[in-house]
This record gives C-alpha cells, structure tokens and sequence, in this order.
C-alpha cells in the first residue's frame, strides 16, 4: 500500500495541487508586504511539507523558531548563504511500528526545505541552535554592522 | 475505534484552528498517527512547543482527550518579522472502542510527539488459531 499524506488543506478546498501551488505563492506574495524585511524564498522542488516557522527580532539577534514534532536532530541542516538561511531536513516514519498496523496518517513524513532572506549581516560563527519539544530555535547574533547605531551630531 | 468511530475522527481537519463554543477557547487540533498492533491501539500526536507539565490526558465515559498547554514563545523587546506558528493550546479527543484495557493506558512524551498507548483487553487480542 502506498502512503499518502493527507493534505486537510487541500482536501477542503477540493483544488488541484497546482492551484493550490498558486494559492499558497499569492499567500506568500502578500505576507511579504507585512513581514519586515523577512523574505521567504519558498521551498524548491516538490516538498509538500511547510514547516511552521517564526522569525523574530531582538536589539542583538534574530531568534528563528521551527516546529519541527518528532524529527531526529541528525536529520535536520541548516546553512547560512550570503544572508540566506536555509533549513532542510526529513522526518522519517517511525521504525517501531509497522506499515501494516497503520490505521491513520495525519502527521507530515519526508523532506522539507525553507529559505529566508535576513534582513541584517550575522555573525557566521556565533550561530546556535537548539531541538527542543519539537521546536528547534535558531538563534543568530546581528553582525556589529548591522546593529543600531546613535551619532550625536553638534549643532554649530 | 471502530471504523465507526474512525470516521467520526476524519470530520476534524487537523492542524486546524477550532474554536469550543462552551467556553470560547481557541485551540489547535492536533495531527495524529493511529496504529494498530495485535495488543494495543497506538496515537501519536504532534504538539510542538507543548509543555511537558501541561499535556495532559484523561479519560471519561469511553472518550479518550488530550489537550496541551504551550508555552509563551516570545520574550520582551521581541519584534516579530515573520509569523506562522499558531502558539495555541492543543485539544483534541477520542472515542474508545469496547474491549480496552483503560487501566493500564500509558502515556509518554518526546521530542514535541504525544504518544499513548491503549492495550487491548485478553479477550479482544488477536489469537492465532492452529489447524489440527
């Protein structure tokens, strides 16, 4: 029996996966007005898993929070390119239970990958990340550069 | 979970964000993995961010509910640049088939995955039988 992950969205919206392609790029489109900066470059080729993630910002570092449930940390990579950071990775199904006593399979198995613009340099070698209770938090400290900066200018 | 009840579990669209009317509380429900052996029902349930002191899982009258607290995510001085993940509480339930050992379920919680173990009573396990 083939294992197909069941996609709640694209069953209630009854849309061919292309469509639904179309649809989640235009969410992304718009998002993008709102987000800040923060540019998401997409997943490339046909993941179909979109890990939920949250950027945020601090006066020193970027904190990038992905809910990852169930992955082991040995299949997760991340990798910072010209201020692109991308996390991939695969979960794999559970090697404890068979295929044949599967009942139901709501939960995301195979590969991810997302990308994000940074809105600021980072400091390459001070990168930390850390899995816990299925999230795996990134943190990235902004490089002096990118920090904000007060010049008091005198009045002549 | 019958293939009675397994139809009625098919109707919650998981990972969707539900509201109780009685109380108003928004939730998330949860993706869940079912599994069969021949001596127990086995759910594995994903509640990234949950914390371990705040799963909790009861069972009532046949219903088998599992909800989870999460934890504030965000500090102060935080500005958000980038915003998907719900950080809402979890709940989700279950109808229980006759023929569970509802005293000896067991629970375990890892790596942000649920999982609960339901073990058959004798008399519903699967029994081979040997042809004289």
């Amino acid at each position: 029996m083939a294992m197909i992950r069941w996609n709640p969205t694209r069953e209630r919206s009854g849309l061919p996966m292309e469509l639904w392609n179309i649809q989640r790029d235009f969410n992304r489109l718009f998002d993008g007005f709102m987000s800040g900066g923060i540019q998401d470059d997409g997943s490339k080729g046909l993941s179909l898993w979109t890990p939920a993630v949250d950027i945020s910002e601090q006066e020193n570092e970027y904190h990038v929070k992905v809910e990852l449930p169930g992955i082991s940390k040995d299949d997760v990579k991340i990798t910072l390119e010209s201020n692109i950071l991308t996390i991939r990775g695969e979960k794999k199904l559970e090697k404890d239970f068979k295929e044949e006593h599967m009942r139901r399979m709501e939960r995301i198995y195979g590969s991810f990958q997302r990308s994000f613009t940074l809105p600021s340099v980072v400091k390459e070698s001070e990168i930390n990340a850390v899995y816990k209770d299925g999230v795996l938090m990134i943190t990235l400290p902004k490089a002096e550069e990118a920090k904000p900066k007060q010049i008091e200018v005198k009045v002549k | 979970m019958t293939k009675k009840n397994d139809a009625a579990i098919v109707k919650q669209a998981s990972n969707a964000l539900a509201v109780r009317p009685e109380s108003g509380e928004e939730f998330i429900t949860p993706a869940a993995d079912i599994y069969e052996t021949p001596h127990a029902f086995v759910l594995h349930l994903d509640l990234p961010g949950a914390v371990r002191d705040g799963v909790q899982v009861n069972i009532e009258a046949e219903r088998l509910s599992i909800r989870a607290r999460v934890k504030a995510i965000h500090g102060e001085d935080v500005s958000i640049l980038y915003h998907e993940i719900a950080n809402k509480s979890y709940y989700r339930s279950f109808n229980l088939t006759k023929g569970i050992d509802t005293d000896r379920i067991e629970a375990a919680f890892q790596e942000g995955v649920l999982s609960v173990t339901i073990p058959k009573s004798e008399q519903f396990r699967r029994k081979e039988i040997k042809i004289q």
